[in-house]
């Protein structure tokens, strides 16, 4: 695991208004090993279907040739050539930037006709040095593209966004040019300095809201913004289950009370063994109740204590169907959903002793149940959450 | 008055079973029984575990074990309690 800092990764997205299907596309991809990754953020011609087969195309095929270590310019000149070509307007055609980005910070960037990419420290903007370089496509001729080759540091974010966003509000009379990268920009440098650590999740999100309020909540074009967050790892301990051996129940404990992030426990005989163990109580907290998930408990030092199989499978189903964290209906699933995406480094501690508590006769199918339902979060956050979490069985 | 104490199981298979539902009638189970009543959830309480006790949802009055544990059975059971032990109001 790569320490010293954590590369988070988001994408927000807005289709253009009435459209099904996004004529953007960003696609991310982490090397579990190299911790290497690669993003594309693709805007094919036009919108809906077929803007999003020409995008799809493009940032599938970027992703492809750059993790094998094509030519990164080479890539580009092999892309631009193969896409299909639009019976109508006789030209094949998505714009695209790709990062290839390598867990110290060193970033290779190609990008060819988006707006262009920013790389922000703080709320400062820093100079990226662009070498244009000609490309000869099949429809179109020669075409420039700008590749970059430069290392982020600790604090820094590196933003991409597509033309819907820097134009969106185009041909209103406030904006007749619509917003503009140069505000979109501003935006993003007002929204760091008033929230330092913005996540990339929390300031993507704002920067597309945005946009949509520019084009009056009716998106004239697809509008994303994808953000690449270097920060320092917020580390997450998640334990569930009791170690199969009661005596290392003083271990977990202490390792809980030592642990250097925020902490999670999920079940109730769990929690009460680590309570014990640090002489403290554990208390469930009414004030919310939710029909189907147990309520949560509280236990100092401790920032989340839930039910364990309930909660974490709908947890593990709310992260499958992708959903944001509804605040709103703040059960136990939700808010572990939250704190789960509120970290990077994330360490599952699970525990092997049956759950005698259980009425089903076949006690060690409940075991893994547990076991399955948390490597599927693990993969779940791994994949597609782009997380670093790890699972260890005591 | 002191308010009695009704434990309600938030253990897995108890809410499983209904006991979410349970911890929602604070006032209801109050003005049935014309007494203050507190309720507290707990984790399992350990009666799921082999049938001995009936089955879950379980609710806990002070000694008393209340299995498949309705509203009209926590009523019922303190109802009794008042009855045999009114004392116990002071
Ligand atoms: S879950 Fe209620 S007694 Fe076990």
């Amino acid at each position: 695991m790569n320490n010293r800092f954590f590369i988070e990764v988001d994408c927000a997205r807005q289709n253009k208004h009435g459209q099904g299907a996004p004529g953007d596309v960003f696609l991310s991809q982490r090397d579990p090993d190299e911790g290497r990754i690669v993003c594309v953020l693709a805007d094919g011609l036009g919108s809906g279907i077929k803007a999003n087969v020409l995008a799809t195309l493009t940032a599938t095929m970027a992703l492809k040739y750059v993790r094998s270590d094509m030519d990164i310019c080479k890539a580009a000149g092999v892309i631009m050539s193969t896409l299909p070509v639009c019976s109508r307007r006789k030209i094949g055609y998505s714009t695209f930037t790709i990062a290839d980005i390598h867990p110290d910070g060193r970033i290779r960037m190609m990008e060819y006709d988006n707006p262009p990419a920013v790389l922000l420290e703080g709320p400062t903007v820093l100079p990226l040095e662009k070498k244009s370089m000609e490309i000869q496509t099949a429809h179109l001729g020669p075409r420039p593209l700008f590749y970059s080759n430069f290392r982020a540091g600790q604090e820094t974010r590196l933003v991409l966004f597509s033309d819907g966003l820097s134009q969106a509000g185009m041909g209103r009379p406030k904006t007749p040019l619509g917003w503009t990268a140069e505000k979109a920009v501003l935006f993003l440098r007002e929204q760091i300095r008033r929230l330092p650590n913005i996540s990339a999740r929390q300031l993507c999100r704002a920067a597309v809201t945005e946009a949509l309020r520019q084009d009056c909540l009716e998106a004239q074009d697809d509008i994303s913004c994808a953000v690449i967050y270097f920060r320092r790892p917020r580390r997450l301990l998640v334990v569930t289950g009791p170690p199969i051996d009661s005596r290392k129940d003083p271990l977990l404990a202490a390792r809980v009370a030592e642990f250097d992030g925020r902490k999670v426990i999920c079940g109730g005989t769990t929690a009460n063994l680590i309570a014990r163990e640090l002489g403290r109580t554990v208390q469930v907290d009414l004030s919310f109740l939710d029909p189907e998930i147990p309520p949560v408990s509280m236990l100092e030092g401790v920032d989340l204590v839930t039910e364990g199989t309930l909660t974490m499978s709908k947890t593990a189903q709310l992260l499958e169907q992708n959903q944001e964290p509804d605040l709103s209906r703040p059960n136990a699933a939700v808010r572990l959903m939250n704190i789960l995406l509120e970290s990077d480094q994330i360490e599952f501690v699970v525990g092997t002793k049956i759950n005698e508590a259980h009425q089903d006769p076949n006690l060690p199918v409940e075991l893994d149940i547990r076991r399955n339902l948390i490597r599927r979060i693990v993969w779940l956050l791994n994949e597609k959450y782009m997380k670093q979490a790890s699972i260890e069985f005591v | 008055m002191k308010p009695l104490t009704i434990t309600i199981c938030t253990g897995t298979t108890c809410y499983v079973m209904g006991s979410g539902y349970l911890l929602s009638l604070q006032e209801q189970i109050e003005s049935a029984c014309s007494r203050p009543i507190e309720i507290v959830g707990s984790s399992c309480l350990g009666l799921c575990k082999d049938g001995q006790y009936g089955c879950a949802p379980f609710v806990q009055i002070g000694s008393t074990v209340i299995a498949e544990a309705t509203p009209e059975k926590i009523i019922e059971t303190l109802k009794q309690q008042t009855a045999r032990n009114p004392m116990e109001q002071i």
